[in-house]
């Protein structure tokens, strides 16, 4: 289950309301207005900087949907 | 009555670098069609139906690559027990290193094929040391269907999908024969299990396949092949006894060409493998109705796009994350370059590929204060805007193309030189007069690229509808059509060389 936190920071990222976007544990970046590749990476160092965590790359890479990413968020910080 | 001389019957079918078995040429459509005939008559029985498959692609490749058919075969075995020596691998490092020693070998391979002789001539150039070129012959297709294999053992590296327990199987992906010589690069994680599943070809199926079989056909014969034989090879080859007007309508003709060439082999492929029940990826979407940079590359080559966005841009972007908008350039760049370099072992690929690479990476400075500038004139949104982005997009476009066309950068220079020194619009009366069917074939051409997608939609349920018979003379009639616009023997496809 995706947190409000990481949906804030999503949306921060791609410049957008939270309110204008539904976005769960299966959604995908192409589902998301903006999230495309290149913005892709302003979000994952969104994430990283606001989490205060340091992803590998190939973590990332193997991150299917925002479920994926949110569990690798918690994966960092417990 | 007949006299048949079988010895010539036996030349026609076996190994012929010069021949190979080109979509539309009538002996691929004479074995294609009793291959057909087998394959519905084995429809419930999968295992011959597999076998078919396998036995009819090994020897459409032999007859294109003759003893080079090893290569291919190689490269399934190699990459079917690399992708369960890798599953079966736990840890990072020690998987990281099966993955490198992979990639070493397939890619190996392909530079041993493809780009000895460049480098050769680099270091002959550079006067590093003096080396004779190889006598080499690149096992056709090789770009492909090693990016093919690859993605297969990429995506169980990056766990988006577990290897096949069956060599038959993934034989059938890699030697799948309607896209093994120019793609599309299909995904195995959603072509393997169509291998498994039953026959099922719907009404729909048919009357798409159809379709694409036949626009493919046009697209390649009646545009791409009379364009550059009638028009398009006479100017580039000497530019410079043409006008200006004349050599621009060359830049625009070639951009049509190489779209119709290579997305009518596509269409052809897409539409052979839904006969046989299998639904290859899309590989184009009208890419002239880019309205960017980015957004042609969405719409052109998609399964080599999308291989390269996956395996190769996200990589190098994550890898230069903490460098923002640069590490963007950087990915992009290299991704561009190598691109390029896929194409062909020539600086005039890497430089098409650079220059896409720098198209991109200035478009990324500029889409902050485009959206501003739009949005304080009031154009965000309209048709004005979406009609000069897509006239921009077309034209960077045209204007890159002719690096993948010329030999020499001179030749170029020759081009605008003639269109901004000898432009001559008073003879466009005399060009259209003298080359009819060259204008309005281009006309046409584009008309029919930016056509909505609806129009094809209804097409394909028109033809779905109609009685088998019907659609047979359709089809015919548009073989028979391209025959007699044909005014040579079929050209290779543009993308075979690659």
């Amino acid at each position: 289950m995706i947190t409000e936190r990481l949906k804030k920071i999503i949306c921060d990222a791609l410049e957008i309301e939270t309110s204008d976007v539904e976005i769960d544990d299966e959604t995908i970046a192409s589902q998301v207005p903006g999230w495309d590749s290149l913005n892709h990476v302003n979000v994952i160092t969104a994430i990283e900087q606001d989490f205060g965590v340091k992803f590998k790359g190939i973590e990332v890479l193997k991150c299917k949907n925002v479920g994926d990413l949110q569990n690798l968020v918690n994966s960092k910080i417990s | 009555m007949f006299n048949i001389d079988f010895s010539k019957i036996g030349d026609l079918l076996l190994y012929d670098q010069y021949d190979p078995l080109l979509f539309g040429s009538s002996l691929f459509l004479f074995l294609f069609f009793g291959f057909l005939l087998f394959y519905r008559i084995f429809a419930k029985s999968k295992n011959t139906r597999i076998l078919l498959i396998l036995f009819f692609s090994l020897y459409f490749y032999y007859k294109a690559s003759g003893l080079l058919l090893l290569v291919l075969v190689f490269s399934a075995v190699f990459n079917f027990f690399f992708g369960k020596w890798l599953f079966n691998t736990k840890g990072d490092s020690r998987r990281r290193m099966i993955l490198i020693f992979n990639v070493f070998i397939n890619l190996g391979l392909l530079a041993y094929f493809k780009y000895t002789n460049f480098f050769v001539e680099l270091i002959n150039d550079l006067q590093i040391g003096q080396l004779d070129p190889l006598d080499l012959l690149m096992p056709i297709g090789i770009s492909f269907y090693t990016f093919k294999s690859m993605n297969y053992v990429l995506d169980i590296y990056l766990e988006s999908m577990e290897p096949t327990k069956s060599f038959r199987d993934f034989c059938v992906f890699v030697f799948f024969f309607p896209n093994i010589l120019a793609g599309p690069i299909d995904r195995a994680s959603q072509f393997l299990p169509q291998v498994e599943s039953d026959l099922v070809i719907s009404r729909e199926d048919i009357g798409k396949a159809l379709l694409l079989i036949m626009s493919g056909l046009i697209k390649k014969i009646v545009i791409a092949d009379y364009l550059s034989l009638n028009f398009i090879d006479r100017v580039f080859d000497e530019p410079l006894r043409f006008s200006g007007i004349e050599n621009l309508f060359a830049m625009y003709s070639y951009g049509l060409q190489i779209y119709c060439d290579f997305s009518g082999y596509s269409d052809i492929a897409i539409g052979i493998a839904l006969l046989m029940g299998f639904k290859l990826m899309d590989n184009f979407n009208s890419p002239y109705q880019a309205t960017s940079i980015a957004d042609f590359w969405r719409r052109w080559h998609i399964s080599l796009s999308t291989w390269l966005l996956d395996y190769l841009f996200r990589p190098v972007q994550m890898k230069f994350r903490n460098l923002k908008i640069y590490g963007n350039v950087i990915a992009l760049m290299v991704t561009f370059i190598l691109c390029g370099f896929w194409h062909g072992a020539s600086w005039m690929f890497i430089f098409w590929g650079f220059l896409h690479g720098v198209f991109m990476s200035v478009s990324l400075f500029l889409q902050k204060p485009k959206k501003k500038l739009y949005k304080a004139i009031k154009l965000t949104n309209t048709r004005v805007l979406k009609f000069g982005q897509v006239f921009v997009t077309f034209h960077l476009l045209i204007f890159s193309w002719l690096f993948f066309r010329v030999q020499e950068l001179s030749t170029i220079g020759d081009i605008f030189n003639q269109i901004f020194s000898f432009f001559k619009p008073s003879v466009l009366p005399q060009f259209i007069a003298g080359y009819t069917p060259t204008f309005v074939i281009l006309i046409l051409g584009y008309v029919l690229h930016f056509l909505p997608e609806s129009l094809e939609n209804k097409t394909v349920s028109i033809l779905s509808r109609m009685n088998p018979v019907i659609q047979g003379i359709i089809l015919a009639a548009v073989i028979w059509l391209c025959a007699q616009v044909q005014s040579a023997e079929l050209q290779p496809f543009i993308y075979f060389q690659f």
